[in-house]
């Protein structure tokens, strides 16, 4: 039995009175698990990957991330901080640092949160820029990088504070086509290496391959949990069934 | 008729004066960028109490004239407060041309904090790091980037309302000039002499602002 990292329970998000997007949500992601999410546009699938690590702040439930347990209707300042120190995030828009080179951007959370001393540091992002095929341009500036090479920047940048879990939430839809491949597999060798992710993603065949679980999200419920071959081979669910049936065009 | 010496003995007169106003613009620019930090720092947050008191102070200075504000401090509040009766000229035009550009200077630097999107801010917070350290090195040094020019522009316009000082009797360019031609009557000749300083003055600096906006163009 390996050990369960990322625990959800009862979550819901309410933005504003009556809008409830996520409703109820319980699921748990084990240590070198590969989670994919998939659903139609609008299901909250964003919602729930920010509620995570409270980008955006639950209504109700709990959400434990190794040691830290965080209930919404009271949590502390420094236990958000904890539990964001156990994931990092790559956005959809990259989201890099404009001020920075690529391996700045990379050097960045380990000076200032890990408090690292910038030789080790810069060494460290050397490595990780290397991991995504980005050594060769690391003094470039976010605006000097394609963004397929941004999202490879980001994705090392996520790395480089040690999470136990990595939040991915569309990370090629913002890309020309050309790109959406590279960065695509740099997503599956970290998966291949037992990196625990959670990733929202409209590309199925990806979510096939990579993932070793597969959640679909409707109308802010958790409607199907699975095995891709359970999930996306044999689909049950009618709605699941509509969807992907809708993806395939 | 234009008396050619006359003009070149004033010219020294005048331009003797160019660090008097250089001083003063200098003087309320540090004030008026400091005025403009807290004002658009109260507004970036929205820190409650603060935030609609500043507004209403930027609302009040950017709504009245210049020379209002000056005479209104000056010979107005003078009445009730000692502090004021007991500054000298040059110190009351630095106090309100602060006031005033820190005002006009608020709106640019608050412009240029929310020029910095959210998303970076989402992924440092995402990273662990805190909302000082996301200010501090993260969204102020982008923002400075988009301030510069207009903040530069800013001092530009306060050489120009600086010429307000001779109201209150600073021997300033302005103030050096009418003291000039009330002796000689020569008017035409000392304010043309002003016309040339204050024209190399601003557009000395125009040529450095230029320099400064394409630096600041060309994004990281
Ligand atoms: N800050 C917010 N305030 C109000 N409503 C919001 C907010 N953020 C998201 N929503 C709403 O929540 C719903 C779910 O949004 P979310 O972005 O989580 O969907 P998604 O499944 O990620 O969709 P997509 O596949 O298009 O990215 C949408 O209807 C959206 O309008
Ligand atoms: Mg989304």
């Amino acid at each position: 039995m390996s050990e369960e990292l990322v625990k959800v329970e009862h979550l819901y998000k309410e933005f504003d009175e009556g809008n409830v997007i996520l409703k109820d949500i319980s699921f748990t992601v084990k240590k070198n698990e590969a989670v994919a999410i998939i659903g139609p546009s609008g299901t909250g699938k964003s919602t729930l990957l920010r509620c995570l690590n409270y980008l955006t702040v639950p209504t109700k439930g709990i959400v434990s991330m190794g040691e830290v347990s965080v209930d919404a209707e009271h949590h502390t300042k420094k236990e958000v901080l904890e539990l964001r120190k156990n994931s990092s995030m790559v956005f959809q828009q990259f989201n890099l640092f404009k001020n920075k080179t690529a391996i700045e951007n990379v050097m960045e959370a380990m000076l200032t949160v890990l408090h690292m001393n910038r030789k080790e540091a810069y060494e460290k992002a050397e490595g990780l820029l290397k991991k995504v095929g980005m050594l060769d341009r690391k003094d470039f500036y976010p605006s000097k990088l394609s963004g397929g090479q941004q999202q490879r920047v980001a994705i090392a940048r996520a790395m480089s504070v040690n999470p136990d879990v990595m939040l991915f939430d569309e990370p090629t839809s913002a890309l020309d086509p050309e790109w959406v491949k590279e960065v695509l597999e740099t997503i599956k060798a970290l998966a291949k290496e037992g990196v625990t992710m959670i990733l929202v993603t409209h590309e199925i065949p990806f979510a096939r391959e990579v993932a070793s679980r597969v959640l679909f999200m409707d109308e802010g419920r958790i409607a199907a949990d699975g095995t891709p071959e359970e999930i996306i081979d044999h689909p049950e669910d009618p709605r699941l069934r509509q969807f992907l049936s809708f993806m395939e065009r | 008729m234009f008396n050619t010496s006359y003009f070149v003995q004033v010219i020294p007169k005048v331009f003797m004066k160019i660090p008097v106003t250089l001083e003063i613009a200098v003087i309320s620019t540090f004030f008026a960028l400091l005025i403009g930090v807290i004002i658009a720092v109260i507004a970036y947050y929205r820190i409650p109490v603060l935030y609609p008191l500043t507004r209403g102070i930027v609302s009040f200075t950017r709504g009245t004239p210049l020379v209002a504000q000056l005479y209104f401090l000056y010979f107005g509040v003078a009445i009730y407060s000692t502090l004021v009766r007991d500054m000298t000229p040059t110190m009351a035009v630095c106090l309100v041309l602060s006031i005033n550009v820190g005002a006009f200077m608020s709106e640019s630097i608050r412009g240029a904090l929310m020029s910095v999107d959210d998303g970076q801010k989402e992924a440092a917070l995402s990273l662990g790091m805190s909302g000082f350290q996301i200010i501090t090195r993260i969204v102020l040094p982008q923002a400075v980037r988009v301030a510069l020019p207009p903040l530069f522009n800013d001092f530009i316009t306060l050489i120009k309302s600086s010429s307000l000082a001779f109201m209150l009797g600073v021997a300033d360019i302005m103030g050096a000039a009418r003291m000039e031609g009330s002796m000689s009557y020569r008017y035409f000749e000392v304010y043309a002499v002003v016309m040339i300083a204050y024209w190399i003055l601003i557009t000395g600096f125009g040529l450095v602002r230029v320099r400064l906006e394409k630096h600041c163009a060309e994004a990281f």
